[in-house]
């Protein structure tokens, strides 16, 4: 490594000596150990999707059969709309439970501070583990709900929303927390001389103060929750009949279970599609990218 | 965390401080809510009760636990369930989870502090197409390439080894560390910079004495969240690993659910001992990991 | 794969290094293509394993295991999970050397990509192997002609349990034909019973009455047609009479509300069984020993057992069987070791195995087993058992081990939506004639 300041090309660009500037190649090891366990493996999904493997021996390619398939399966629609509806119904959930206890918890109160130590303890658990938790609290003989909870279409759907709930509001609350504790005071006091009280300044004052908050909040939910795998599989097992097969479920069954790797890879490319137009579609709707990037300079 | 998240750039945390001298004055958050009280009280409910009667179950013996309402506390309180946990694996379990998590995490930090300080100093072409390749990893779900990192993983002569977790779980806690990591470095002002140059100092040794003490926030946000990150990994470990050699926790719990069946209290107690190491971090550092979680989330 | 070879040999060196060097190489097992010291046999581990673990140290202790070199480390594979975990190691360089498998379509993938050693010449020529076993069920576990596996575990027809107590509480026999079941399941739901337990939650548990009554109805030819390939097999009124008679069961309340969300295999099923909360359970033959290993005071006590009922008007003999012959344990053709591995497949045959199979409740399916079975913890049980296969004019393999997976998992998937109610008979008798 070099032992003297570099004052490299990019100095006059930004006009001026700045110091302190690593080389470029610093991030070589980073970059190729990222590429060959992310990008490679997605790159490697496309190629499997366009081949029938059966996870012996070599894939053989079978051009567009897969996707014909996928794109004629009344499963992969059925899927789709379970995950939207399970993603937004989740949003909700956890964003106003979230939003409220934050704004709560954002009070300085001895209470307060210990309710919102205890609030946090579920996120400590790992997401196997509650889904276990709830999977043997809802066990309909030796459970402690002793209802047919996951065996109904409704109920299976319920539970998942609640245990990704349970799970998650502890981190959004301390999101909403952080976020509520940076209004500046001013704004309440103002409004207390106008005579607005509390609720109205919760309204006019708090709930848009915490746009970008919300914004963070809700991005770092939606894309999460694709990740409601493990719930599924432990809880649901996509059950009652295909009612929570998420996409990941759907890729799982026709991977790990049919031993389809190639049809396993089309829906995994089209879940990554997919996410991806999410991500961009949330980035254009919410700003959110802009706030970032802008910063980036890049 | 299993979120694959979208964070802003942070700045350092600060959970629970108490409020600053000049609010001394009767802030509004001070004020007493009664409806918003009564809220967080079912909150409480609902936090509260799985737990117990999770705990309440664990200490109750199956056979009794068969024809008991849990929401009761056990009448004769047993450590058996808590024993049989112990004697099927679960100290191994998780050892290999410490093991993963700690290699994650050093992994993680070797690879993406300089990648973050060359992305925040040297604007390249190379230095900025890197830092696009990792915005646009975010939105690769980890689910999506568990067919292909198989078949990687089963080439590379690695399947069912503790590697077969650590590495993938590294690469996709990556996008986000680094962007938490950018977005820490680029509070730090361009006079220090010039100050350790007039001294002579290298990258490296602004790497060491500038950049790693002054991101120490950035830093300790992307230890909670890769660390939780290989804390919660399932998925992963289901499909690499198989035998009892490599097998971490959640993947311990998830067996247990055909080993013991329903034998409800041992599956229970097994949750009950999966929490305890991580509650006592959260005991012991309850504001670092709160404020690193924060961080995970942006301010 | 050749374009992606050059990268993974890289990638391979560069993780082999770090692997040695952070010491976190595979610590399991030592795979198929290497080494001849261990090798590993993966067994589905359910209460039976014993059998298998006992087997494992006998033969490592044996002079036949020095001779060959060889010991063997058993791996018990949690039971849901199996086949899975079998299909991503055998696709992976640590690939068990041994492994438990039900025969026929589960094994077909495995003979194709040529992972099996075929033992259609040892078991013909080794004495041991050659007349250890009952003919029929050697063949059962073949493909096309040769053989790929040695029975190591009992029978297992399906067998209609019942709890004695329970009906001999309410005045009742076990039935014969189906309206005697009905006239139960009425008696049974007035006491507030739930006639059967089904372990719903996985699935094949209700296979099986699809099995058992398209067999009463239709006769074993309607699934030969359908397994041999012909799909249009699935279109034979006896199937939708079948799924039709499922369906009445179900709005009948005849297995309960919650048998949805009930597994098997973590023991719900059984329990529920077991606890009189169901008076009946239709499943494999190894329900003896589950119960006897988890409820054994009931499993001597309360449990009785006869044969599927026959159907009213329908061409089944109420002799015929379905389930599983056996399971197998096959070889992986690519063992460092084959001496060592047949050494081991040969205690299968020895008859302290089939004793140790008798004890757990299992009937196995050596030459000498009816000479053994006295020595059952239920000789009754037994007797019953052996006969049962013995007499049966025809013993259907359980669909789902019958045909491929990739029309095994949607065609399980179809059979949840019947029960569950999501589909009505008729939408899945076209849903099951469009899986090919």
């Amino acid at each position: 490594m070099s032992s003297t300041p570099v004052t490299g090309k990019g100095s006059a660009r930004q006009g001026g000596a700045r110091a302190g500037r690593p080389h470029a190649a610093w991030v070589l090891p980073g970059v190729l150990f990222f590429t060959f366990f992310a990008v490679a493996p997605m790159a490697l999904a496309v190629y499997l999707s366009f081949t029938k493997w059966n996870g012996l021996g070599d894939p053989q390619p079978v051009g567009l059969d897969n996707w014909r398939r996928l794109l004629s399966d009344d499963r992969l629609i059925q899927s789709l709309t379970i995950t939207v509806l399970l993603t937004v119904v989740s949003w909700a959930f956890q964003t106003v439970v979230s939003l409220l206890l934050g704004v709560w918890a954002a009070g300085r109160q001895r209470n307060r501070a210990i309710l919102s130590a205890i609030f946090f303890v579920p996120f400590l658990l790992s997401s196997t583990a509650i889904a276990l938790l709830f999977y043997a609290l809802l066990d309909p003989n030796f459970g402690i709900i002793r209802q047919d909870t996951l065996g109904s279409t409704k109920g299976a759907f319920l539970a998942i929303v609640f245990v990704g709930g349970w799970q998650f509001i502890p981190f959004h609350t301390l999101i909403y927390q952080g976020g509520a504790r940076q209004i500046p005071e001013v704004l309440y006091q103002a409004a207390a001389i106008d005579g607005a009280g509390r609720y109205r300044q919760f309204f006019s004052i708090t709930l848009p103060q915490l746009r970008n908050t919300a914004t963070t909040s809700s991005v770092l939910m939606i894309v999460g929750s694709l990740t409601y795998f493990e719930t599924v599989l432990i809880l649901t097992q996509g059950g009652p009949g295909t009612d929570t097969a998420i996409l990941p479920y759907l890729m799982y069954e026709a991977g790990f279970k049919s031993y389809d790797f190639g049809y396993a890879s089309a829906i995994a490319t089209f879940l990554v599609v997919a996410a991806t137009a999410l991500s961009l579609l949330l980035v254009r709707l919410t700003g959110f990218g802009s706030m970032r990037s802008t910063r980036e300079g890049m | 965390m299993s979120h694959d998240t979208l964070p802003r750039p942070v700045k350092a945390a600060e959970p629970d401080r108490p409020a600053a001298p000049a609010r001394r004055r009767r802030h509004w958050t001070r004020r007493a809510n009664p409806l918003a009280g009564l809220g967080s009280l079912i909150w409480l409910a609902i936090v509260i009760i799985p737990i117990y009667a999770m705990i309440s179950a664990s200490l109750t013996s199956q056979d009794q636990a068969l024809g008991h309402n849990a929401l009761k506390p056990p009448t004769h309180p047993t450590l058996d369930n808590y024993n049989t946990v112990l004697h099927n694996g679960f100290g191994h379990f998780l050892w290999n989870t410490v093991l993963v998590a700690a290699a994650v995490v050093a992994l993680v930090l070797v690879l993406c502090v300089p990648l973050a300080y060359v992305a925040v100093r040297t604007r390249t072409f190379w230095s900025g197409a890197a830092f696009r390749l990792f915005l646009l990893g975010i939105a690769i779900p980890a689910q999506a390439v568990v067919v292909p990192l198989y078949l990687m993983i089963a080439k590379l002569n690695l399947y069912d080894s503790l590697l077969a977790v650590i590495l993938p779980t590294a690469a996709f806690a990556m996008p986000v560390s680094v962007l938490i990591l950018t977005g820490t470095l680029r509070d730090i002002s361009e006079e220090l910079y010039e100050a350790m140059a007039l001294d002579g100092a290298s990258p490296t040794r602004m790497l060491f004495q500038l950049v790693i003490p002054m991101t120490k926030g950035g830093i300790s946000t992307v230890v909670v969240y890769s660390a939780l990150q290989a804390w919660n990994g399932f998925l992963f470990p289901l499909i690499f690993t198989q035998s009892d050699g490599p097998r971490v926790l959640t993947l311990g719990l998830f067996n247990y659910v055909s080993q013991f069946g329903v034998n409800i209290p041992a599956l229970l107690a097994s949750v009950v001992l999966s929490g305890i190491p991580i509650f006592a971090v959260y005991l012991v550092a309850r504001r670092s990991l709160v404020g690193g979680l924060m961080g995970v989330g942006g301010k | 794969m050749e374009t992606y070879s050059r990268r993974w040999f890289l990638g391979a060196a560069g993780a082999t290094t770090l692997a040695s060097a952070v010491g976190l190489t595979a610590c399991g097992s030592s795979g198929g293509s290497g080494s001849s010291g261990t090798l590993t046999a993966f067994v589905y581990g359910d209460d039976a394993v014993k059998v298998q673990v006992k087997s494992v140290n006998r033969f490592n202790a044996s002079a036949a295991a020095k001779k060959a070199g060889g010991k063997i480390k058993l791996e018990k594979v949690p039971g849901a999970d199996y086949p899975a975990k079998l299909r991503t190691a055998m696709g992976s360089p640590n690939a068990p050397d041994i492994f438990f498998n039900w025969g026929g379509g589960s094994i077909k993938a495995y003979k194709d990509a040529g992972q099996l050693l075929d033992l259609t010449d040892i078991l013909t020529s080794d004495s041991a192997l050659k007349d250890g076993f009952l003919p029929s069920v050697i063949s059962a576990g073949g493909l096309s002609g040769h053989n790929y596996g040695v029975p190591m575990r009992g029978m297992q027809p399906v067998i209609l349990f019942y709890n004695k107590t329970l009906f001999a509480e309410h005045k009742l026999t076990a039935p014969t034909t189906w309206d005697q079941l009905l006239d139960i399941n009425a008696k049974l739901k007035k006491a507030k019973i739930t006639p059967f337990a089904l372990g719903g939650k996985d699935i094949w548990p209700e296979l099986m009455w699809l099995e058992y009554l398209t067999d009463r109805i239709g006769g074993p030819a309607v699934f030969d047609k359908i397994k041999n390939g012909d799909t249009s097999g699935w279109g034979d009124p006896a199937v939708l009479k079948a799924a039709q008679t499922v369906k009445q069961l179900i709005d009948d309340g005849a297995f309960g509300k919650g048998f949805s969300s009930v597994a098997y295999t973590n023991g719900g099923a059984p329990a529920v069984f077991a606890k009189g909360k169901a008076a009946m359970h239709l499943m494999g033959s190894w329900e003896y020993s589950t119960q006897l290993g988890k409820f054994p005071d009931f499993a001597k006590k309360d449990l009785g057992w006869c044969a599927f009922p026959t159907v009213e008007g329908g061409a089944g003999d109420i002799r015929n069987v379905v389930g599983n012959p056996t399971n197998y344990w096959s070889v992986n053709a690519h063992t460092g070791n084959k001496d060592a591995a047949i050494a081991f497949l040969r205690d299968s045959a020895s008859k302290t195995y089939a004793s140790e199979l008798v004890a757990n409740g299992d009937i196995p399916t050596t030459s000498n087993a009816e000479a053994l079975l006295d020595k059952s913890p239920n000789p009754e049980f037994a007797k019953f058992q052996y006969q049962m296969v013995q007499q049966a004019p025809s013993f259907t393999l359980s669909w789902d081990q019958a045909v491929d997976p990739d029309v095994s998992t949607p065609m399980l998937t179809e059979i949840n939506k019947l029960f569950v109610g999501q589909s009505t008979p008729e939408q899945f008798v076209s849903a099951v004639k469009g899986l090919k």
